[in-house]
């Protein structure tokens, strides 16, 4: 089953793990609704979050600290957060604050899946 | 979602279902059919404006207006009467209370959106002046007034803060003669939340610098305890903030740093620009990341420029950030100049699609000059024959 918010769909893809497509943006804009959908996903019990970043062309410091909030709420859970398909705008982001030493990275979905499961 | 909320109280079915109909196109509605209901509506959560009926039961509109008026949560609220009673009394009576509006019954429905639309505005334009105001407010606190002063050297800042900007700080302090300390930081986040929690965090730094300088001149672990005091408590939990700390000894020409994802220094000398590259993780990610201490000697003439990401976010002519390649081209603008960070930015903005930038902008430049004797003497290599 898929859930579409206003631009996140997330998809399970095991019981502690959901894929979630971050889209065109994860800016300033939207980082509040990315907070709150995956919010919904931890209290429903999942744990790792695959983050597909294949269309993403903009990812601004409010956008990546939505994300450092759902690392934060997971790691204490033996939860991951995983970077799938990145953009080279979001590799520039994720260079610059070195984070690439806290979020694996995947060339594909399909990749990070196999590593979680 | 709309951006507003209204709460609706008034006992009567066809007029709750038609307000609720009405302003639901525009706003989020919710409804309560007396003053009770109203209330528990309210502790749930405060709508923005509150349209209320005066004749109830249980518990009437002059009632309901009072419980909100009473408490500090909810004073702010807008607060409009709709009654059918056109008589003076009630109105002098509602006045008196404290209520922004006044419609009898039966009203124009048309006239009653622009008026709950009027007070919506205007609460709104009283919360942007208020934030505008107090974002000023933090964003001074957040720059020192001035810069050190030292012989060989000379120090640029350039920091212009914007009402939707995030929180860039800055600070220096002089640990003791000859040893500085200069902090350059971005808290993640737009706004006024942004700049408040800069605010706290700069406490952190240059408490936490402090009470380690008694042990300690290492950037690195200054930075592993500050990153750790941000884990650790509770009211910091969504901070994250990129942070550089430059340990600088001018008389040795040396400047220590650790880099906590900050935006990557350049040094520049006659010779061409270089990105100081080393770097670690941001704070707040990661309680037991560890820091690396780099040394950077400046060369005579040399300059070592800091900055933050409203740079190298600014977007170009082509549509692309101007990223660190960007800024470097700009910086090597800006090498040499009288006013550097001036010429560096009017470089960036000539080559960029807005004529202003859209976010903070700081910029730090440490310029190290000629040796006092050239530059003392001006006019030195004339009296060679």
């Amino acid at each position: 089953m898929q859930v579409t918010t206003m631009s996140f769909t997330v998809e399970p893809c095991s019981q502690e793990t959901v894929i979630v497509r971050i889209g065109k943006a994860l800016d300033f804009r939207n980082a509040a609704e990315f907070k709150s959908t995956c919010q919904t996903q931890v209290r429903s019990g999942a744990r790792n979050f695959i983050l597909d970043f294949s269309e993403t062309g903009i990812l601004d410091s409010t956008g990546l600290g939505s994300i450092f909030s759902l690392y934060r709420q997971v790691s204490p859970l033996e939860g991951q957060v995983v970077f799938a398909a990145v953009s080279r705008p979001v590799q520039v982001v994720v260079q610059l604050t070195r984070t690439y030493k806290v979020f694996r990275q995947f060339p594909s979905v399909e990749a990070a899946e196999e590593a979680l499961q | 979602m709309s951006e507003h909320s209204i709460l609706v109280v008034e006992d009567e079915h066809t007029l709750r279902r038609l307000l609720e109909y009405r302003l639901g196109k525009l706003y989020d509605v919710r409804t309560a059919a007396n003053g009770e209901e109203a209330l528990e509506l309210i502790g749930d959560h405060a709508p923005d404006l509150i349209i209320s009926d005066i004749m109830m039961p249980k518990m009437d509109g002059f009632a309901l207006q009072n419980a909100v008026q009473n408490q500090m949560e909810t004073r702010a609220i807008p607060f409009i009467f709709l009654t059918a009673k056109a008589d003076e009394q009630s109105r002098v009576k509602g006045m008196r209370t404290g209520v922004d509006d006044y419609i009898t019954k039966p009203f124009d429905i048309e006239q009653l959106l622009i008026r709950v639309k009027r007070l919506l505005e205007r609460t709104k334009v009283f919360q942007t002046q208020l934030d505008a105001k107090i974002g000023q407010d933090f964003s001074q606190k957040l720059m020192p007034k001035k810069l050190p002063e030292v012989p060989n050297y000379q120090l640029f800042f350039h920091n212009s803060p914007r009402e939707h900007g995030g929180g860039d700080l800055f600070d220096w302090m002089e640990a003791a003669p000859g040893s500085y300390f200069l902090t350059v930081g971005d808290v993640m986040g737009k706004g006024l939340q942004a700049k408040f929690y800069a605010f706290s965090f700069l406490g952190y730094v240059r408490s936490t610098i402090h009470a380690m300088l008694r042990t300690t001149q290492s950037p690195a672990e200054i930075m592993k305890r500050v990153n750790q005091v941000l884990m650790d408590d509770p009211p910091m939990e969504e901070t994250f903030a990129s942070l550089l700390l430059l340990h600088w000894e001018p008389e040795n020409h040396r400047v220590t740093y650790a880099n906590a994802g900050h935006c990557r220094p350049v040094l520049i000398t006659p010779s061409g620009p270089e990105i100081v590259e080393y770097s670690d993780l941001i704070l707040g990610l990661d309680r037991n990341a560890e820091f690396r201490d780099t040394k950077v000697i400046l060369p005579e003439d040399a300059a070592l420029v800091a900055y933050t990401d409203g740079l190298s976010e600014q977007v170009l002519k082509s549509g692309e950030m101007a990223g660190e390649t960007g800024i470097v081209e700009s910086i090597e603008a800006g090498f040499g100049e009288s006013d550097p960070i001036d010429a560096m930015l009017t470089n960036l903005i000539d080559r960029s699609e807005s004529a202003e930038f859209g976010d903070d902008i700081l910029v730090l430049w440490l310029q190290r000059q000629h040796t006092a004797v050239d530059w003392f003497s001006p006019f030195a290599a004339d009296a060679q024959p």
